[in-house]
């Protein structure tokens, strides 16, 4: 069901709880009584057209913004994209990390193997934390200068520097083997690993893992259906350009 | 899990959902790619390489010749003519039709004998048989940290036969990333855990 101005954000959440560290990224806390959508964005001083793409993106993965979401400022996005990457560097990665360390504190007999997980873990964490300052770093401040060049129709030199030292066609197969890591980190701890006593703490992780994917899922989403699109026709206007 | 692809070439957005709904409940498939338009469809299967091929004649003008054409040259790939042309079967030359009348039971089944099949050809790496003495040795290697060429040279094969244990171990554990194979390895003690670099 699509997500619309008129609908309660209590409704959006009960629709979809997955959406509550979506709205908290917005600075959006939970409490809000009856409040409609647009109420909210008001209040908050979000833009209601942003925020309805963005959320709707998030929760049907067959909706597909077209042209309105085009209108929406790349560096609106980014913004958006980069308070995701700190909420998964700040928060969810440490926060299984300090799980899986405490699973091996409870654990005497099978320590062994909870520091192979561990061991996993911390190789995944490092790929992704690697992958996430590689976006900010290149990927994002490319956006920006392509955007601003697009915009004033003029090249500077320092965004000319940008643009030529990177191109978005380069970006598109760098998500896989990040996903990789994650997915088998899953099917082991599903498939072969005889799970340790403090089972409701096992348990507790393997759900996470997998919202952490489903999070991540939701975030490439945005990423290649919402910035490459958008970057592919800059990068063509650019190119008539020069 | 999702081993059979699907693409569907089909313009109307009715039907397309509707063909999404029906495949979820089939299982055991992912739709690659859909296609509204006829432009670039049969370029894009060369290098799609689906197992099935879902197609509605009228993207194409329900041009039989053409259709019969392109089709008869996709080796691997299964052809299914969705079309309410009750004379389909006599135009096209096709694995399996669906009729726009025909009800759920008859396009599960029809689907099913498809994947039946592919299912069948495919039995050589079945992912559900453990793995075999050779490639646990294989697997022993990759944890070890050797690359595919190191591995050839130690074992006397070609780098190729490697390559094609590999693709077998993981589509068997479902581990992709070399660490998790190593994981694997120690934990069903083919390698100790310090042997690890």
């Amino acid at each position: 069901m699509r997500i619309t101005k008129d609908m309660k954000m209590a409704s959006v959440i009960q629709m979809n709880y997955m959406l509550i560290p979506v709205i908290y990224r917005f600075g959006i806390n939970l409490g809000f009584g009856d409040k409609t959508v647009k109420e909210i964005c008001d209040e908050t001083e979000i833009d209601l057209n942003f925020f309805l793409q963005l959320v709707n993106t998030y929760h049907d993965k067959d909706y597909f913004p077209k042209e309105e979401l085009q209108s929406i400022p790349s560096k609106d996005i980014v913004a958006y994209l980069k308070m995701t990457h700190s909420s998964y560097l700040n928060e969810k990665l440490t926060e299984i990390e300090d799980l899986i360390e405490s699973l091996q504190h409870a654990e005497a007999e099978d320590e062994k193997y909870i520091l192979l997980i561990r061991n996993f873990y911390e190789g995944y964490k490092n790929e992704l934390t690697e992958h996430i300052l590689h976006e900010e770093e290149v990927v994002f401040p490319y956006v920006l200068a392509v955007e601003e060049i697009c915009s004033t129709g003029f090249i500077s030199d320092s965004n000319k520097k940008i643009y030529e030292s990177f191109s978005i066609s380069r970006y598109q197969d760098a998500h896989d083997d990040v996903e990789e890591k994650l997915m088998d980190l899953k099917t082991i701890m599903i498939k072969y690993l005889t799970p340790p006593l403090n089972t409701s703490l096992y348990h507790k992780i393997i759900q996470l893992l997998f919202m952490l994917e489903q999070d991540l899922n939701y975030h490439s989403r945005i990423e290649d259906k919402v910035l490459l699109p958008k970057m592919i026709s800059m990068e063509k206007i650019i190119t008539e350009l020069i | 899990m999702n081993n059979i692809t699907i693409v569907v070439a089909e313009a109307s957005y009715l039907i397309q959902k509707g063909l999404d709904t029906i495949l979820k409940n089939l299982g055991d498939n992912q739709v690659i790619q859909k296609m509204d338009k006829a432009e670039g469809l049969f370029e894009s299967l060369s290098t799609l390489k689906p197992n099935i091929l879902i197609l509605n004649p009228d993207l194409l003008d329900a041009n039989a010749k053409l259709i019969n054409e392109e089709c008869g040259k996709l080796k691997a790939c299964k052809l299914v003519i969705i079309s309410n042309d009750d004379e389909a079967e006599n135009k096209y030359s096709a694995d399996a039709f669906i009729h726009y009348n025909d009800d759920q039971n008859k396009i599960l089944a029809c689907l099913e004998s498809l994947k039946d099949d592919i299912d069948k050809k495919n039995k050589n790496v079945k992912s559900d048989e453990p793995i075999s003495a050779r490639e646990k040795n294989i697997l022993k290697h990759i944890a070890l940290g050797l690359t595919n060429k190191e591995i050839a040279d130690q074992l006397f094969i070609s780098i190729h036969t490697v390559v094609t244990h590999r693709k077998n171990i993981t589509q068997k554990l479902g581990i992709k990333s070399v660490s998790g194979l190593t994981v694997y390895a120690i934990l069903n003690n083919l390698i100790a855990m310090d042997e690890v670099k």
